[in-house]
């Protein structure tokens, strides 16, 4: 309680008003990411209190997040790696007219997973963060492993082509330096490559600019996505909502646990969610093609990954991510010292940031809904605006990250690989999910395979890893049941006729 | 309708071909060193499964019914081939002409050769984008954006 | 001012010897930037360069050790490569310096990929030297470094230290130790320090070299016990904790190093003036209070001893590297 009182004064509420503007402005734009910004405005936090300046920067980082859904639905532009998987079903919605919808359900999901993540975060961070130590390597590789399962999830018509595509965003994601044995791998002599493919560039590679190739295809139409009409298609309707329900649950949980494991990553959280959601929906046909559960889940999950991705960084100074990393810096050049003993020795801090986040995903919530009918209309813009501006925002987001020419030349061989893959019938998310978890499962293997002395039983005598492997196979062997199952009901039909 | 030389056909050939040279890159390397895995044993089996994986799509397209995917539309991937080297061209001159006039010349050209809409308008698009990106990107929120040889 | 006097002594010295690269008004004020000055890391917001760098200009300001102001340019990839070959195109550029660490110096050893060495730049000073720790959990059976040796030489590869990649530091000290003792330990590259730490608290791995601000906290909260310290004096954190030699392991103390360097081909006073400047820089009460939180060493070195540390410190990594079994390729 002691916290709200922090919390509540004028001045933190100022600052943490500021500081979700900004993280919300981020979040849209492409390629600002959340920790540059955050570097960025670091000198200026000297002048604060302390306890504002993380209210403040605490702000941005969770506010991104809100924003990240804004440009990956109306664009297809993921305005942040997480919101990648937003794309999938969010633009399909807003192709539809459903735009509004799709951005009301973002917010609305990412609010109420949002507070479930900082609810975790006030009760169970510390006992939570000793379970995560549990979780090492093997473990790791399960995750991984579980989250590649979900390619069968994601695939579409043609398994094949899926997995096809998955094996291509492996391979992208061992390009660079191995970083157990220096070797260089597939850098065709780049400089550049050696620290590998940024998956930020990937992916707005394959889906903005990809999407943008594919619809120059048609000629001269003015308009070419319909304009939502009237209130009701400008917000969720109470259906919508209620589809929703166990896509806040699943998000938010599955998010704000995949958090609290450092270096697990928001992208793997909001597939994985996406996949539940997808396995468990009774419409999981449909997804991909704009299915509003699609939109909340994965959103729901990469906000309450936010409040999960504190609890290392607080109960025992460990930071999980870039920029759970750079607030971790800023700490300590405020002078404070992250670790296990920092709550109880800066309880008003904490339970100040804590409170300040309830609040600040309130306002969130207040700032965001009210806008989506406005963030809809960009959609009215003719097509010859629309997408060049796409161009535009895509080019600037890459080259704003690294200051790299090389990188933007990536960008337009992503863009061309994103339109062969349309028209060839590539499914691209299966891609970008190798591409992510590729490098993090090899190391994670490799890793374990060295705890445990070359024996690969490691991953089946602990338990955890045990169980989501066990899943992944599961989950795997899905299609094959599904195949089973459409060849006893034809052979049943023959014999019936 | 043909059975060889389909988009299925053709993609599975290329991917065949990438899965063999990943061996190949793969094989060069260590595939199990002292300390466990080398760099070369995740590459080998992924490399494998995609050889493997995209052969059968190239036999499954040449058995499968002839007639059953609509044909690719040259006219059309023409276009986006056209918009696409667009974009590489704006790319490479990013370094000579800075961004500002790069991408103006960019979103005139997709306006007025891709949308056919009147010089006049592409020309007004490409100088009010590129105005609203300096602005939004430079002036206000400092991000660097490449300038060319004439200092913007 | 003593800075105008060495200024103009250094530009007349110029003058007379021949042609310079100094027009004739800079002959009396010597160098000044007059645009913000960018300082080039190799890592992005919030690594471990990245942070000292924006440290240093917060200081710089406070200290108005420089008419302008310093902004710090994010150049993250090839560990160091980039951001080396970045500086090295910047040639004769009077406003780009950059910040550089050991992994400058170490990279280019074992990667032909990195074709740009420290030996191409020109060389500012040396700032800081990061001392380590070998830690292990605090429940762990090891009370001195010598336990934990005499447990690996009985488990041969058994034991698992978590560290960066096998070219840093913390696989330097395992090296070094296992030649000097003859003990073997596996190592685990974990890419974040994070991770790095996790899996020693949660204990799957044994130890780990680990810096005195990560471990500080963890030591005061009992999870962490320290059994040496990889430095030559004691550190005032960490008075009861022995160094390597006193522990009983003659073996050199590998530093993490950082320092500043600056593009090829600038001219004698821009050098001049910015040693002066991190010189002041690490004398100043802000630097030293810095250093202290963070339990660094001072190890300023002006541009001709930090030459030479150049050739020794590549030196002695090429032989500890190959003694490894690495492949080096310069």
């Amino acid at each position: 309680m002691q916290g709200f009182a922090v919390a509540l004064q004028p001045v933190n509420l100022l600052w943490c008003l500021l500081g979700v503007i900004l993280g919300t402005v981020v979040g849209i734009l492409p390629g600002l990411a959340p920790s540059g910004t955050i570097a960025m405005l670091l000198p200026l936090t000297f002048a604060m209190n302390p306890a504002a300046a993380m209210i403040m920067l605490a702000g941005i980082y969770y506010g991104a997040k809100y924003g990240g859904s804004t440009t990956a639905i109306l664009l297809n532009v993921p305005g942040e790696s997480a919101s990648v998987v937003t794309c999938l079903d969010g633009h399909q919605m807003a192709r539809k007219g459903r735009a509004g919808p799709a951005l009301g359900i973002a917010a609305i999901a990412s609010f109420i997973a949002g507070t479930v993540g900082v609810l975790g975060l006030m009760l169970v961070a510390p006992p939570l963060a000793r379970m995560a130590l549990a979780f090492s390597s093997p473990e790791y590789f399960a995750l991984m492993a579980l989250g590649l399962a979900m390619v069968v999830l994601l695939a579409g018509r043609s398994m094949v082509k899926a997995l096809l595509a998955m094996l291509v965003g492996l391979w992208i994601s061992s390009i660079g330096t191995d970083p157990f044995s220096t070797t260089s791998r597939f850098i065709f002599g780049q400089l550049e490559l050696l620290s590998g493919v940024d998956f930020v560039i990937a992916a707005i590679g394959l889906f903005a600019i990809g999407e943008v190739l594919a619809c120059m295809e048609a000629r001269g139409q003015g308009q070419l996505l319909p304009v939502p009409r009237g209130l009701r298609n400008l917000l969720p309707s109470v259906r919508d909502l209620k589809d929703c329900r166990f896509a806040f649950a699943n998000g938010s949980v599955i998010g704000f646990l995949i958090g609290v494991l450092p270096g697990a990553g928001s992208t793997v959280a909001s597939f994985i969610s996406y996949g539940v959601e997808k396995a468990v929906s009774r419409r999981r046909d449909e997804f991909g093609q704009g299915v509003v559960e699609g939109v909340a889940a994965p959103e729901a999950a990469n906000n309450s990954e936010t409040g999960g991705a504190l609890v290392p960084l607080l109960t025992l100074g460990i930071p999980g991510s870039a920029t759970t990393a750079i607030l971790l810096a800023a700490l300590v050049l405020w002078g404070f010292k992250p670790g296990p003993l920092f709550i109880s020795d800066n309880p008003a801090l904490f339970w100040g940031l804590v409170a300040s986040m309830y609040i600040g995903n309130a306002m969130l919530l207040v700032l965001n809904l009210p806008l989506v009918p406005l963030f809809a209309q960009v959609l009215r813009a003719p097509a010859h605006v629309l997408y060049p501006l796409v161009f535009g925002l895509s080019m600037v987001g890459v080259y704003s990250v690294s200051g790299s020419l090389f990188d933007l030349g990536l960008l337009a061989g992503f863009g061309l690989l994103g339109y062969l893959m349309r028209k060839l019938d590539y499914p691209a998310a299966p891609l970008i999910l190798g591409l992510v978890l590729g490098g993090a499962m090899e190391r994670a293997l490799r890793q374990s395979l060295m705890m445990s002395e070359g024996s690969l039983s490691i991953l089946a005598t602990r338990p955890i890893s045990a169980v989501m492997l066990s899943l992944a196979l599961l989950i795997l062997l899905i299609p094959l049941f599904n195949k089973a199952n459409a060849w006893r009901l034809r052979a049943l039909e023959q014999n019936d006729g | 309708m043909k059975r060889f030389g389909t988009p299925d056909f053709w993609s599975g050939l290329a991917l065949a071909g990438l899965g063999t040279s990943i061996v190949a890159e793969a094989a060069q390397w260590e595939y199990l060193g002292q300390d466990g895995p080398g760099p070369g044993f995740f590459p080998l089996w992924y490399g494998i499964a995609m050889a493997v994986l995209s052969l059968g799509l190239v036999v499954s397209s040449v058995l499968r019914q002839p007639g059953v995917e609509d044909p690719i539309d040259w006219a059309k991937a023409r276009r986006a081939f056209a918009a696409w080297l667009a974009l590489v061209a704006a790319v490479a001159a990013l370094e000579l002409l800075g961004f500002l006039l790069a991408f103006a010349a960019l979103v005139f050209f997709l306006v007025a050769v891709m949308y056919r809409r009147p010089p006049g308008v592409a020309a007004a698009v490409a100088l009010a984008s590129a105005a609203a990106f300096h602005g939004l990107f430079v002036l206000v929120l400092g991000v660097r954006l490449p300038t060319g040889m004439l200092g913007f | 001012m003593k800075l105008q006097a060495k200024q103009v002594a250094l530009a007349t010295v110029i003058a007379l010897a021949g042609p310079g690269a100094c027009a004739p008004a800079a002959l009396a004020q010597g160098f000044k930037p007059t645009r913000p000055v960018e300082m080039v890391v190799h890592t992005g917001p919030g690594g471990g360069s990245d942070v000292l760098a924006r440290a240093m200009a917060i200081m710089m300001e406070k200290e108005n050790l420089l008419p302008v102001r310093m902004q710090v340019l994010n150049k993250p990839g090839g560990g160091g490569a980039v951001a080396a070959a970045y500086l090295a195109e910047k040639k004769g550029d009077e406003n780009t310096i950059g910040l550089f660490t050991g992994v400058w110096l170490t990279g280019p050893l074992t990667s032909d990929k990195a074709k740009v060495t420290l030996k191409d730049l020109t060389p500012i000073a040396r700032l800081v030297l990061e001392p380590a720790l070998i830690a292990v959990k605090a429940d762990a059976p090891y009370k001195t470094l010598a336990d934990f040796i005499a447990a690996a030489k009985q488990n041969p590869g058994q034991l698992k230290q978590s560290g960066g990649s096998i070219t840093s530091r913390d696989n330097v000290v395992r090296q070094l130790l296992q030649k000097n003792t003859g003990a073997r330990w596996t190592y685990i590259s974990f890419p974040g320090g994070g991770e790095r730490i996790a899996a020693l608290l949660g204990g799957h791995v044994n130890v780990m070299v680990i810096e005195p601000a990560e471990a500080g906290e963890h030591i005061r909260a009992g999870n962490m016990r320290v059994l040496a310290q990889v430095s030559d004096a004691r550190l005032d954190g960490f008075p009861d904790v022995p160094t390597l030699k006193e522990a009983g392991f003659d073996v050199p103390v590998v530093p993490q190093v950082r320092g500043v360097v600056a593009p090829p081909e600038i001219p004698r006073q821009n050098v001049a003036y910015w040693e002066e400047v991190f010189r002041k820089l690490s004398q100043s009460a802000a630097w030293r209070k810095f250093l202290a939180d963070n339990q660094f060493e001072n190890g300023y070195q002006n541009a001709a001893e930090v030459t030479k540390f150049y050739g020794e410190f590549t030196d002695r990594m090429r032989g500890i590297l190959q003694d490894a079994g690495i492949k080096t390729v310069r």
